[in-house]
């Protein structure tokens, strides 16, 4: 009861720092959060030519590109935006498709509903009750009868009272009937990870929780190009699908994105960027803490330069999305890991229970021989998101580029 | 949404309001008003309540025929004919004739797992015959693997009368049980865990009430379907032990705020295992929530098939025309366990209302009797001759297709395999039991 209305409070906060905000420098804070690393990303497509340029990126019209007088074209989107159209797509192609949550209908507590129950009528776009438990049974019974169920659940946080649903129901649908039965048509998204003022039940990444629910999926998006074509692709898997969608990211990513409908793979990682000595393996937003890190490898600031031995800094770091959590892309990561020998994965769930942990263990046997350092996890530590500890907790930048140097002259 | 609830209940409320007639004890003035946006009266005189009906009596039971098959004064006796009649009987003779021979197989070792519905007979044959054959059933079984209970009308249940009304063949029941290669769900599942897509009925899981959320959705998507709406209903089962489950509250709020022709059956038979409703529940048993959230409800006695099948044709009329509705209706069943243990059959009472109308008796008693125990047995001896599934099958349809840990972990185990199934004994004794003997995971 309290916690629902720390969500509003949230929101009413977040607008009374603008007013007050001294440095200009810095962005005001928003609802969902700021993140300098973000800020200064390199990684988004902010043009049309290189959003077009998306690898992986699979057209789903029946349009040829030729045909398109002057290509395909882009909007500039948020994240949230990037969520909505993707939504929006889903809905429009789809006849069965249904969209629902607590707050659906007004457009959802971050937005990324805006609209749509206008647009496509409240039969199609609806609130549920508060009942996560209810929220995921209604979309496996909804699913077994072969429509599209998109489900929301308010916070990732809050995904606990439909575990069983998920892990006992959900993830077991087809195996129990011998295949006859099947839900691939649902989908239930979450917004994911810290956002800078969430503590402790606003700020959770469980993704771990679920790697022993063989039968679903998980996926979580980086930017909103990734968003969009990752989330089309989870509505129309054949198989239930988490998609866990950060939320420090809905309005501080921006990229110019393809309007059209397009898949991005699943269970595909991404090389973000190309290297040879270290492998940096992450998801979500360390994504981008992991790029900062980098740069400050490479080109220190004077301040950290004392710290950072000159002879690493012209090392070379693939940095890998892993994107999809459940089945995750082994042959990417261990195929990186065999040519750069050193492998560190980033997450900012806790380090106990951790994917990383289950990373690590089929690394080690799998390159074990090659590896010239132990695989190291940098990720939040045991204990639950504290509010005013968070920079201490989520792994930054440093913490990233300490465990990479660490790792490197291991 | 809620809009639409209220304006439909609209004329009472608005009587209620200017009548003043609330639940207090004594008539409040008009000039005390009505609260904004709760639609109900305000009143002056501060009284608590608990109890849904009027007078603060408990929630009676619909019945069409006493303990003896004599139509109760007023009954509605339905039309049905001898056929008709002979069909439900011969249907509710099935169920024991399996339990029976299913029971004594699980306690000779010759199946692995069994759940009786002794007593439950009528509940479930009289709901199957009341609904369409493609009408969705979501189901649950519990069991109870203490036999003290197995003959009592307390006993665990299943809705296999559904399937056995809806021509599911006994030797497809028998696979299931059994787990060998004709079960539909391939051995993957213990026993009683049926599922039938032909036959519209869902899978059946451990987890209880997991079920009732779900039967939400599935309404949900008849009435978004053009081809099925206001021609079919979603129709779960689940007992009143299965109803403490949060499950329970939230699938109730997904079926009266989210509008479907959805039909919620509560059996009530006295028991949870080993709990007894005083222990389960405090208040005037299931039927008493059915109104806290806004749906119409019914108390059934259960024992009473006659009873059961009116209520259950005539919620399912109600909420099949109204698919753009509104309500879910939600049906429920009460067995008085203790007093009827000894008097209360629902087959014996059943029986005795088809003697009164000449439709029966005891040469055909003896005939059924003894033609239901020889298919059965037939049925039994021949699914414990059939190989259980092929190992493959332990690890297909996880997912849609197959990821690569699985694929590694068969591989893994086929190394295995390879290695010791000559040697080790165990293996050796299981993979005889196998369709292929394990011979296609190798290839």
């Amino acid at each position: 009861m309290l916690v629902r209305r720390l969500r509003s409070t949230l929101l009413t906060l977040s607008r009374r720092w603008q007013t007050t905000a001294s440095n200009t420098a810095i962005e005001s804070p928003s609802a969902s959060g700021h993140s300098s690393s973000v800020a200064s990303s390199q990684l988004f497509r902010i043009t049309r030519e290189s959003a077009l340029r998306t690898p992986g990126i699979s057209w789903q019209d029946e349009e040829s590109d030729r045909n398109i007088v002057g290509g395909r074209e882009t909007r500039k989107m948020n994240l949230y935006q990037a969520v909505r159209d993707a939504l929006s797509i889903a809905l429009a192609k789809d006849d069965s498709a249904v969209v629902f949550g607590e707050d659906i209908a007004f457009g959802g507590v971050f937005r990324c509903t805006m609209g749509l129950a206008e647009e496509f009528g409240r039969e199609r776009v609806f609130n549920t009750p508060l009942t996560e438990q209810g929220i995921a049974g209604f979309g496996i019974g909804l699913a077994s009868m072969g429509h599209t169920a998109i489900a929301e659940i308010q916070f990732a946080d809050y995904i606990f009272p439909a575990f069983d649903q998920l892990v006992n129901e959900a993830a077991k649908f087809r195996y129990r009937s011998g295949g006859h039965f099947s839900i691939g048509g649902l989908t239930v998204r979450a917004p994911t990870m810290a956002v800078g003022h969430g503590g402790l039940y606003h700020s959770q990444s469980p993704e771990g929780f679920f790697m022993g629910a063989s039968g679903l999926k998980v996926v979580i998006p980086r930017s909103p190009i990734q968003c969009k074509g990752l989330l089309l692709s989870a509505i129309r898997d054949p198989n239930p699908v988490i998609f866990m969608e950060p939320k420090i990211l809905y309005r501080s990513a921006v990229e110019q994105v393809p309007i059209d409908d397009f898949a991005l793979p699943l269970s595909r990682a991404e090389i973000l960027i190309p290297g040879s000595d270290l492998t940096l393996l992450t998801w979500g937003t360390p994504v981008y803490h992991c790029e900062y890190a980098l740069r400050l490898l490479n080109s220190p600031p004077p301040s950290l330069a004392p710290l950072i031995p000159p002879s690493l800094r012209s090392a070379k770091v693939e940095l890998i999305d892993l994107r999809t959590i459940l089945p995750w892309d082994i042959e990417t990561v261990v195929e990186s890991v065999r040519r750069t020998k050193r492998l560190v994965i980033v997450h900012e769930a806790g380090m106990t229970g951790g994917v990383g942990g289950e990373i690590a263990a089929e690394v080690g046997k799998r390159a074990f021989l090659r590896l010239e350092a132990p695989v190291r996890r940098i990720t939040g530590w045991d204990v639950p998101a504290g509010l005013q500890f968070e920079k201490f907790n989520m792994p930054d930048a440093v913490r990233i580029l300490d465990g990479i140097m660490e790792t490197l002259s291991y | 949404m809620l809009h639409s609830l209220l304006f439909r209940h609209s004329s009472l409320l608005t009587r209620a309001c200017s009548n003043g007639r609330t639940l207090s004890t004594s008539p409040a003035s008009t000039s005390v008003g009505c609260v904004p946006t709760t639609h109900s009266s305000a009143v002056s005189k501060l009284a608590f309540f608990n109890s849904v009906t009027g007078d603060g009596s408990k929630i009676p039971n619909y019945r069409v025929l006493d303990t003896l098959g004599v139509p109760v004064e007023g009954a509605e006796v339905p039309k049905i004919s001898k056929q008709f009649a002979r069909q439900l009987y011969e249907n509710m003779q099935l169920l024991p004739t399996l339990d029976d021979i299913l029971c004594s197989g699980q306690r000779q070792g010759r199946i692995p797992f069994y759940a009786t519905s002794y007593g439950e007979e009528a509940t479930v044959i009289g709901s199957a015959a009341a609904l369409a054959d493609d009408d969705e059933v979501l189901c649950r079984t519990k069991f109870c693997v203490i036999y003290v209970f197995a003959n009592s009308a307390t006993a665990q249940y299943r809705e296999t009368g559904v399937l056995l009304w809806r021509g599911f063949t006994l030797d497809g029941i028998m696979a299931q049980a059994f787990g060998n290669h004709e079960d539909s769900s391939k051995g993957r599942q213990i026993g009683v865990h049926y599922s039938s897509k032909q036959h519209h009925f869902h899978t059946i899981s451990s987890p209880l009430a997991t079920q009732i959320p779900q039967v939400a959705g599935v309404g949900f998507a008849l009435k978004r379907d053009p081809a099925r709406r206001s021609k079919n209903v979603a129709c779960v089962f689940f007992g009143e032990g299965a109803a403490s489950e949060g499950d329970f509250h939230a699938g109730m709020l997904l079926a009266s705020t989210l509008p479907s022709p959805t039909l919620l059956l509560a059996r009530n038979n006295g028991f949870a295992i080993s709990t007894p409703n005083s222990q389960q529940f405090h208040g005037d048993g299931i039927s008493a929530r059915g109104p806290g959230y806004g749906m119409d409800t019914v108390r059934v006695d259960g024992n009473d098939v006659l009873a059961v099948m009116n209520a259950v044709k005539e919620a399912r009329k109600r909420v099949s025309h109204h698919s753009t509705s509104d309500d879910s209706y939600v049906y429920r069943e009460r067995q008085e366990v203790e007093d009827r243990k000894k008097n209360d059959n629902p087959i014996t009472r059943f029986r005795l209302f088809m003697e009164s109308r000449g439709w029966w008796n005891e040469t055909d008693e003896e005939e059924l009797a003894s033609r239901l125990r020889r298919d059965v047995i037939k049925a039994f001896k021949r699914a414990e001759t059939i190989k259980k599934p092929r190992l493959e099958d332990m690890f297909t349809d996880v997912y849609a297709e197959e990821p690569w840990n699985i694929k590694e972990q068969q591989e893994e185990l086929v190394a295995l395999l390879k290695k010791y199934e000559k040697v080790w004994e165990p293996w050796q004794n299981e993979l005889g039991d196998l369709k292929d003997g394990g011979k296609k995971l190798s290839d």
